[in-house]
């Protein structure tokens, strides 16, 4: 039996929800029958709209996808004029403000407090500056992702972003690939670096060569270095990779390789063999890692032959995993900020955006220095951060002199670019914990208080409000996960522990070791770890390596919480108020849905 | 014990902190834990309570939830139970309570 949500989209899904969803704008929000709003809310999703949590009535969020976070000349100032205009509502975020927007872990952009009303003037505007919110959530193709600098990396094997293009202008508004059972994340990388993240993707195609006398087309290496002359570059296919349901996957290795040219028809194929044969009967178990559990990687090959492709598929190329650093915890490029060298002379500076959220005000100062010292190009990482590109040797000194990067430094703490937060109790209806503005306090006392051991200028921290893991805690030095526990008494926000992931030619999930740590003696506790790492790491040791090395028994030990003078000020249960930093958070204080204008 | 937890928790977890204690003939343990009542959204044949104890607190057992599945009246019977011993626990304790202040 089909579920509500397929029910639903059954009898409105896809494009046509635009005309409902606009009619609903024009007569307001309290024109959404009661009984219906779960419905329509699912739907408004497809078009990027979530309705905000409990307590939050008539107020969205607005994701905006923006394919492989690439946002052109002037579009960045289109984001933070619309966040200006746009995205306030009755709370005050004590940290950020009134007006901001967040940068994602799947390079999109999200807004708050989006009333119905405003939502044809925003599309019309995004739209008129080639951004949209289309299929940013919802059952089909959401955001594709990828390395950001693709086509301007020095570090590319091939060039992966006319590739995206064409998957992005073939996939969204596609009919045929509207309704799927669930999400569909892909990731296509044309760098050796692994900044795709293509393992915990649906979908992923990641660099590799293969003898050009046994495949079709002339794909040749955009690399310098050499390498055989027989190769030619394509990508290798993954499928059935993601993070959530406390059941992560890292993608299987389906022993397909495809030219750049023919990577359309295999994505459609898998899409396609995805829509027909998900589980549309029970959404937690409707992603397609569940469909590889079930069928093996061998199985998946051979229906995308023989029912989804007309032409021989070939087998797995020669990859180029080994040489994966991003996200690794070892190594240079574990991240995309600081300094880097384009393949055109010019270069790219990545900005750490701390939980990768910038004020409207700085969005637009930011859209001003990039215009200023680049093309006004700038791109968004999978690590929540932004890169500003193309600029000429002789500009980079003034860039790094302008005033706005000294709060989103390229040479920030490894505390500092280390942190990525999902969205929390200020406005998830999943989490159950506070998550952006914790995890700032976390890392400003981490950086003031902790000493990584020598050689290590990389740790990862990634706090998730819940098990849907949108903070990709799995792949972090340490995780952190929201959970609730008693302390002297009274019931507070806390966090579990995980240790040791990351992803690189080996990935590897976080080993999670302790539970319910109080969220004020996590601060302490990540002190203590670090202590124990450097008091007993072996020579150069990493710290996951020196994770890997231990039993989780010992782990928890080492995590060892304790108070410090680290205040958490949220320690309370914010998933019951209505907003975590109102005077009067209480749910009975709610503000009424917003009166239409 | 590994702490990867089996129970989903989130915003709509019913209880994602409970008292909660293992015991055996040999061991007695006690736990935080996890309690979630569901059941499947469409059709659902019975209700599911769900209980997880924390695993790095339970050194006795492996890691696990238990899921328990009630018809309707079962569940009916087991939510009456609850509320009338609740009667019987929330009476007692504003007694108890009443009884304090008089010092």
């Amino acid at each position: 039996m089909p579920t509500d949500v397929e029910n639903w989209k059954s009898e409105v899904y896809g494009s046509e929800i635009r005309d409902h969803l606009f009619e609903f704008a024009e007569r307001g929000f309290d024109s959404i029958p009661d009984d219906e709003r779960d419905a329509w809310f699912e739907r408004f999703k497809w078009w990027g709209l979530y309705h905000q949590r409990n307590g939050q009535e008539g107020y969205f969020m607005m994701r905006i996808g923006t394919p492989n976070g690439v946002l052109e000349p002037g579009q960045l100032r289109v984001v933070g004029e619309i966040a200006d205009e746009y995205a306030r509502g009755p709370g005050t975020n004590p940290i950020f403000g009134d007006a901001y927007a967040d940068f994602t872990t799947r390079q999109s952009i999200q807004l708050h407090w989006i009333e119905l009303s405003d939502v044809p003037a925003i599309f019309e505007k995004l739209e008129a500056n080639g951004l949209s919110t289309q299929q940013a959530c919802g059952d089909s193709w959401r955001n594709i992702v990828g390395n950001p600098v693709a086509g301007k990396d020095a570090q590319e094997v091939i060039d992966a972003w006319p590739v995206i293009r064409e998957l992005n202008e073939t996939f969204k508004g596609n009919d045929d690939h509207s309704n799927l059972p669930r999400k569909w994340k892909v990731s296509v990388t044309g760098s050796a670096d692994g900044s795709g993240q293509g393992d915990i993707n649906d979908l992923a195609f990641e660099p590799a060569y293969k003898e050009v006398d046994s495949v079709e087309g002339s794909s040749t290496s955009s690399r310098t270095e050499s390498v055989d002359s027989d190769d030619v570059v394509g990508f290798n296919v993954r499928v059935g990779g993601g993070l959530s349901r406390n059941e992560p996957r890292l993608a299987r290795d389906i022993d397909v390789w495809v030219p750049p040219e023919r990577v359309s028809d295999v994505a459609g194929g898998l899409s396609a063999l995805f829509r027909d044969n998900g589980d549309r009967e029970d959404r937690y178990n409707a992603r397609i890692k569940f469909l590889v559990d079930e069928w093996g990687a061998d199985e998946v090959r051979e229906t995308l032959q023989e029912e989804y492709v007309d032409f021989e598929l070939h087998t797995a190329g020669r990859d180029v995993r080994e040489e994966y650093t991003y996200n690794t915890g070892a190594g240079e490029r574990n991240d995309l900020v600081g300094v880097h060298p384009q393949k055109d002379g010019a270069n790219f500076v990545g900005l750490n955006v701390l939980v990768g959220r910038m004020g409207a005000e700085d969005v637009l100062e930011l859209a001003d220095v990039a215009e200023e010292y680049g093309s006004g190009e700038v791109r968004l990482s999978q690590r929540q951060n932004v890169i500003v590109t193309d600029v000429p040797d002789d500009e980079l000194d003034g860039l790094l002199d302008e005033p706005i990067l000294e709060h989103y430094s390229p040479s920030p703490s490894p505390f500092m670019r280390g942190s990525v937060a999902c969205t929390g109790t200020e406005f998830c209806s999943l989490s159950i914990v506070e998550t952006k503005n914790r995890q700032v306090r976390y890392a400003r006392w981490l950086k003031e208080n902790v000493e990584l051991p020598d050689g290590v200028d990389q740790f990862h921290v990634h706090l998730s409000g819940c098990t849907a893991s949108c903070a990709q805690p799995q792949i972090a030095d340490v995780s952190l996960r929201g959970m609730k526990t008693r302390k002297d008494g009274e019931p507070v926000e806390a966090l579990d522990v995980g240790l040791g992931g990351g992803l690189g030619a080996e990935p590897q999930f976080a080993r999670w070791v302790t539970q319910r740590v109080p969220a004020d003696e996590v601060p302490g506790a990540i002190a203590n770890l670090i202590d124990t790492f450097a008091a007993e790491r072996e020579d150069g040791e990493s710290f996951r390596a020196f994770v890997a090395r231990h039993a989780d028994g010992e782990l928890d030990a080492f995590v060892d919480p304790e108070e410090t003078d680290y205040d958490d000020p949220m320690m309370h249960n914010t998933k019951r108020t209505w907003y975590p930093y109102a005077e009067d958070d209480s749910l009975d204080a709610a503000p009424n849905a917003p009166a239409d204008d | 014990m590994m702490a990867d937890r089996l129970l989903r928790v989130n915003a709509y977890t019913t209880l994602d902190l409970v008292d909660g204690r293992a015991r055996g003939h040999e061991f007695e343990t006690d736990a935080p834990g996890v309690v979630n009542v569901t059941a499947p959204r469409e059709d659902p044949e019975h209700v599911t309570l769900q209980v997880e104890l924390d695993g790095t607190d339970t050194d006795e057992l492996a890691p696990h939830a238990d899921e328990i599945d009630l018809s309707p009246a079962q569940a009916r019977t087991l939510g009456d139970a609850l509320e009338s011993t609740a009667d019987r626990v929330a009476a007692s304790r504003a007694e108890s309570s009443a009884d304090g202040d008089d010092g």
